[in-house]
């Protein structure tokens, strides 16, 4: 603390003496008192001394105090005194009102001071812990001092008071809550406090958004009734500008809350709004910086064209138009509105359209445009309102080839209004471009420009504007006066720097002529220009004339790099020996560089609004300096090339041009089959769908013939079956049904008498037998004449009974036989009859009973007839459908053998173009080697290779070759994989 | 656009578990492969639809750094749904989970829905922590529990969903003030002017779809 002790030592005198041992007095108190009245009556004396013996109070008492806010928490009368007291000490709040009179170096060291005591303060970072607590307590004597003194801190060493606060848990979350303070002191100081927390400190804005800073603060505002509203207003719309500026994430959170929404009505002012008070003027003001923030030139460009997008929807910028066209708005309201709108716009179609559409409400109304237009060309209108304008044209412009087609258009001869009724944006530029106005003349070049900026189409166009000059004389086209002015530019009085004049229309003619030969052509062929340029360059002028001498370089140096060589006079060669003989290569090079070594150069190329500080300073547009950067080398290295080199550079870029031709030639063949290829693919797989379709068709079809085939089988048994039955009937009825059983029966018959006659047969047989061994018996035995006599007797008796028996036997067997004759006969009747029947059917009906039987045979006969009828009906249908399905079959088959051969086609297709890419591949391997060749040719010719790289090929086209080749190689690969 | 409810989420979790890539993808359908460290918080917001309302979801994806650990903590509080994310091929970031969930608790609403996620399931071959011990993990901590990919999309926007499914019942039971928006939960303008009136409940719609 030695340094505070230097400090005090310079100011410490006689009285002070004194009052330092009534301080230090007082700290003892605050320490040593056991009695809280005490402690809070020394700190309340403490506190009345504070501001006026800051630096005693501070060093003495600021450990005491902070001892305090630790233990007497309970007593909030006591830490509100405390509080007070260092705010006193480390605010400069109070002192600066005390040094207004004084001297104002004397506000130096106590700014010191402030920052000093502050250092010694969060020295202990638990001192802001102790006072971030100390804010929840919701007494207004604690609250409110503790507020200002946090706000205090962070205004002296915000990023370290920042950077505790961001780590000590809910910090800022507590800091928060103060903006829901139903007091509005505490509410409108908490916004400050708030305010100084959020400054440069990324984290902490996101947290505070996080914590719906925006939609209490849009709620604060809304309820002080927006611009209306007090300084309050103003203080939120700071904050909020903390929050959003620079910070894409916040960017991003406000405009997914819809809160681009909410900003609409900060801007419905109405026309009899009469009162602008000063801290309306500010709060507008500061509601159109924040929707500019929104949409920043700077931001990323998705960011920025969503918010565009955003406040085209809401309305947001219909609003801001609509004061862009009020009256009794003040200057700089107006000026603000009209950069607001100019970014708003900037290279969102949409948007461009509707602005495009805008009317001025006068009568007849004219294009918003227009009206603007005039306020630039206009010398008495504020020049910073006529640079937002000429920013407003640019924005309107940029990126809008259809504005700029607009706004080329009204200078064309076939749609000028010959009436003259209506002045145009066109014929106001024009006016600008030629008037005595040095600004207007400045501002009407480069909006001129900005209409034609990397606009090949409205370049050639322009050259197509004629002007009317005085009566009498031949019109002049508008390039050619713009040189004449150049020329004889001094003969005229102007109002302003005669340089600004110069330069605009230079800056004009720059961007004109590159990238456009034919303008370049139209340039050469006015042969005054050509030597009015090296006059100028060549001339050894003042330091004022060295940006205008560049600036004529520049324009040399394009006639050259974008000259066509279709002018005999003014071919690319002979511009580079006027060159070398009249300025020399080096001079040349130096003047040229004099354009971007130019002290307003950098300032105009970080930011495209023209800001400029003071009308002198009007000198760069944005664009055109992106022009130099990107043409200043390319100038440089064209100029430096021989003669030789520039021919070998023409013959390499022919046989580049021709090779490129031919590469383009074939990568439209490979574009062109590949689309083949993908049509085809596409058949391929649409017939393969078509294919499996089909087979699936086969596939049930031929599952179906497989059960018809079954059923036919099945029923070709059951058919067996039948006709088997059929055919026993049918054999039965030839011969007549009922016949056969009779015919059986009497063959049963035939064979039982058969058989009886048989055993009868055997049993005579027996007999015989008998009667032979008994006759022989007789004749052998004569001894036994009595027995045998008797024996005789029964024996004849015997035999007769035997023959008897015989006899009937005979009888029976006559009858028998007989009968079987009769039997047999029968039986050939019988057969006979069949026969005839057979012969004759339907069978004569013999008897009755046979007919009926006939008939009944018959009548099943038919039925089975018909029944098989219908079976073979049934079999041909079924073979007719089985037939039917082979042909379907077959034609599938063909279909698939069809597809098959397609494809194969199609693989030969492939195979082809994968040759030809090959082919390519060779040629452009050809193609490289030649280059080497021609390179190393270059290299013979004695030129370093960094330089030749870039000498064969043009920049720009360098790239887009190489791209090329990377895409060719791509295609090759995706073919591989196919 | 008209929402009947806004949930606010944070994504917290190791670095490299693909934090970013997840919101990335729920927000944009995209992915990017290439490690872009997030520097403190970084904001995304969506609209997703469940049982026929409009619900918008604003979300904070977190540093996982250490260095940033403070700045993030101060996220907890205010919002109604955190994303709790590992990287299933780096067993550390499953062993941290605890720290987190501390963490987590300490400063958040007690209502706070966590969803735990095992981010990178398309490197099944890298595998460290298996699913199980996944879902282990939350049923013990009495959390949802997701596998996702953000490089795939699988699954994600079912994790960003689910969880506001989670919050919307607890509303619909009543466990959050929705009134109070330091939970992370705002009722739409629509909703709120239908809440606010129920007689006339069709001059506060038509109010409400007006402004938005």
């Amino acid at each position: 603390m030695n340094f505070l002790r230097g400090v005090m030592g310079g100011q410490s005198a006689g009285p002070q003496h004194t009052e330092a041992e009534t301080i230090q007095k007082l700290c003892d108190r605050v320490a040593s008192s056991t009695l809280l009245d005490d402690r809070r009556n020394a700190v309340r004396a403490l506190k009345s001394l504070s501001k006026k013996y800051r630096l005693e109070v501070g060093i003495q008492a600021m450990e005491h105090l902070i001892h305090v806010l630790q233990t007497d928490r309970s007593d909030s009368e006591i830490i509100g005194y405390a509080l007070d007291t260092l705010y006193n000490i480390i605010s400069n709040d109070e002192e600066e009102e005390v040094d207004d009179v004084e001297e104002e170096n004397s506000t130096r060291p106590s700014e010191d001071l402030g920052s000093q005591f502050t250092e010694i303060f969060i020295k202990q970072p638990e001192n802001i812990t102790l006072l971030l607590s100390l804010l929840e307590e919701f007494d207004f004597h604690v609250r409110w001092p503790g507020v200002k003194l946090l706000t205090s801190l962070l205004k002296h060493l915000g990023p370290q008071v920042q950077q505790i606060i961001l780590v000590s848990p809910m910090g800022v979350s507590r800091l928060m809550d103060l903006l829901a303070d139903s007091r509005e002191v505490i509410r409108n100081d908490g916004v400050l406090l708030l305010q100084a927390l959020t400054r440069s400190n990324g984290a902490i804005q996101k947290i505070v958004a996080f914590e719906n800073a925006f939609e209490r603060l849009l709620d604060i505002i809304t309820e002080e009734g927006n611009s209306d509203g007090g300084i309050v207003v103003e203080d939120c719309l700071l904050l909020l500008q903390n929050l959003l500026k620079n910070n894409n994430s916040n960017q991003n959170f406000f405009k997914e809350g819809s809160y681009i929404q909410r900003m609409k009505p900060w801007f419905e002012v109405g026309d009899e709004n009469s009162g602008w008070s000063a801290q309306k003027v500010t709060n507008l003001h500061l509601m159109l910086q924040l929707v500019r923030v929104l949409v920043s030139p700077t931001n990323p460009p998705g960011a920025t064209s969503s918010c565009q997008k955003a406040m085209f929807q809401c309305g947001l910028l219909q609003q801001l138009c609509t004061i862009l066209m009020a009256t009794g708005v003040p200057a700089d309201i107006l000026t603000e509105t009209i950069n607001t709108v100019s970014e708003v716009i900037r290279g969102c179609q949409v948007n461009q359209d509707y602005f495009a559409s805008v009317n001025a409400p006068s009568n007849p109304p004219r294009p918003a445009i227009v009206v603007l237009l005039m306020s630039m060309v206009n010398e008495r209108q504020p020049f910073v309102l006529r640079c937002a304008v000429l920013y407003c044209f640019q924005c309107f412009l940029y990126k809008n080839q259809k504005g700029q087609g607009e706004i080329v258009s009204t200078l064309l001869p076939s749609t000028i209004d010959a009436t003259g009724n209506s002045v145009s944006a066109g014929q106001l530029l024009c006016g600008g471009l030629f008037s005595t106005d040095s600004l207007s003349n400045w501002c009407a070049a480069v909006a001129l420009a900005h209409a034609l900026q990397e606009n090949a189409t409205q370049k050639e166009q322009l050259l197509r504007v004629q002007l009317a000059t005085s009566i009498g004389n031949p019109p002049v086209s508008l390039l050619q006066q713009c040189t004449n002015i150049l020329s004889q530019g001094d003969k005229i009085n102007r109002r302003g720097s005669k340089i600004q004049t110069r330069v605009g229309l230079l800056m004009l003619l720059c961007t004109w002529l590159s990238n456009c030969p034919i303008a370049v052509t139209h340039f050469l062929h006015n042969s005054a220009n050509v030597p009015f340029l090296t006059g100028q360059i060549a001339e050894n002028l003042g330091e004022e004339e060295q940006l205008v001498q560049g600036l004529c370089a520049l324009l040399l140096g394009i006639t050259i790099y974008f000259n066509d060589n279709s002018l005999e006079s003014y071919m690319k060669e002979k511009l580079k020996q006027l060159i070398e003989k009249r300025i020399g290569k080096e001079n040349f090079i130096e003047k040229l560089g004099f354009i971007s070594k130019h002290d307003l150069y950098s300032r105009a190329s970080q930011k495209p609004q023209p800001n400029f500080l003071s009308p002198e300073c009007m000198i760069f547009d944005h664009e055109f300096t992106k022009l130099v950067k990107e043409l200043e080398g390319v100038i440089t290295k064209a100029i430096y090339k021989s003669r030789e080199e520039d021919k070998e550079e023409e013959e390499v870029k022919k046989t580049l041009e021709q090779h490129d031709s031919i590469v383009t030639h074939y990568k439209n063949m490979i574009r062109e089959q590949d689309l083949q290829l993908e049509e085809l693919k596409q058949q391929i797989s649409t017939l393969k769908c078509q294919n499996e379709q089909l087979q699936t068709a086969v596939t049930q079809q031929a599952s179906q013939i497989q059960q018809h085939k079954d059923q036919y089988n099945l029923l070709k048994i059951q058919l067996g079956k039948e006709t088997q039955h059929q055919g026993s009937h049918n054999d039965g009825a030839q011969m007549n049904g009922i016949q056969p059983e009779e015919i059986s029966r009497l063959r049963e018959e035939v064979e039982e008498l058969k058989s009886n006659q048989e055993l009868l047969q055997s049993q005579l047989a027996e007999k015989d037998s008998l009667i032979e061994s008994l006759k022989s018996l007789e004749t052998s035995s004569g001894m036994n004449e009595q027995s045998s006599e008797a024996a005789s007797i029964r024996d004849s008796e015997q035999i007769a009974e035997l023959k008897q028996e015989l006899e009937t036997l005979k009888s029976q067997l006559n009858t028998q036989s007989m009968e079987i004759n009769n039997l047999q006969i029968e039986k050939q009747e019988l057969l006979q009859k069949a026969e005839a029947f057979a012969q004759s059917v339907p069978v004569p009906g013999d008897s009755e009973k046979i007919a009926a039987k006939t008939t009944d045979v018959e009548g099943r006969l038919s039925a089975l007839l018909e029944e098989n009828k219908e079976l073979k009906n049934e079999i041909k249908s079924l073979s007719e459908e089985k037939t039917a399905i082979k042909e379907q079959l077959d034609s599938s088959n063909s279909t698939i053998a069809i597809l098959q051969n397609e494809k194969n086609s199609l693989e030969l297709h492939i195979k082809d173009s994968k040759k030809e890419q090959d082919d390519l591949l060779v040629l452009l391997a050809d193609q490289d080697q030649k280059i080497i060749a021609i390179k190393k040719k270059l290299k013979e010719a004695g030129h370093p290779d960094e330089e030749e790289d870039e000498l064969i090929i043009p920049v720009g086209q360098d790239d887009e070759f190489d791209e090329d080749e990377d895409d060719d190689k791509n295609d090759i690969e995706g073919d591989i994989q196919l | 656009m008209a929402y009947a409810y806004l949930f606010k989420y944070i994504i917290i979790g190791d670095t490299g578990v693909g934090k970013s890539c997840l919101l990335l993808q729920f927000t944009d359908k995209r992915f990017q492969p290439v490690h872009d460290l997030t520097i403190g918080v970084e904001f995304g917001a969506r609209m997703i639809t469940i049982d026929g309302k409009q619900i918008k979801l604003q979300i904070w994806d977190t540093a996982g750094q250490e260095s940033f650990r403070s700045i993030t903590r101060s996220y907890y509080r205010g919002a109604a749904g955190a994303l709790l994310v590992y990287d299933i091929t780096r067993r550390d970031t499953f062993n941290h989970l605890t720290t987190w969930l501390e963490d987590a608790r300490q400063h958040s609403n007690s209502n706070m829905v966590i969803m735990l996620i095992g981010n990178k399931s398309d490197l099944e071959s890298r595998r460290e922590v298996k699913k199980e011990e996944g879902e282990a993990f939350a049923r013990e901590h009495g959390l949802i529990f997701m596998e996702t990919s953000a490089k795939t999309a699988s699954n994600v926007e079912e994790a960003f969903i689910n969880t506001a499914k989670e919050i919307y019942e607890k509303i619909q039971e009543g466990v959050f003030d929705i009134n109070n928006e330091a939970n992370g939960i705002k009722i739409g303008p629509q909703h709120a002017a239908t809440n606010a009136t129920h007689t006339g409940n069709q001059g506060g719609q038509q109010a409400g779809g007006g402004c938005c």
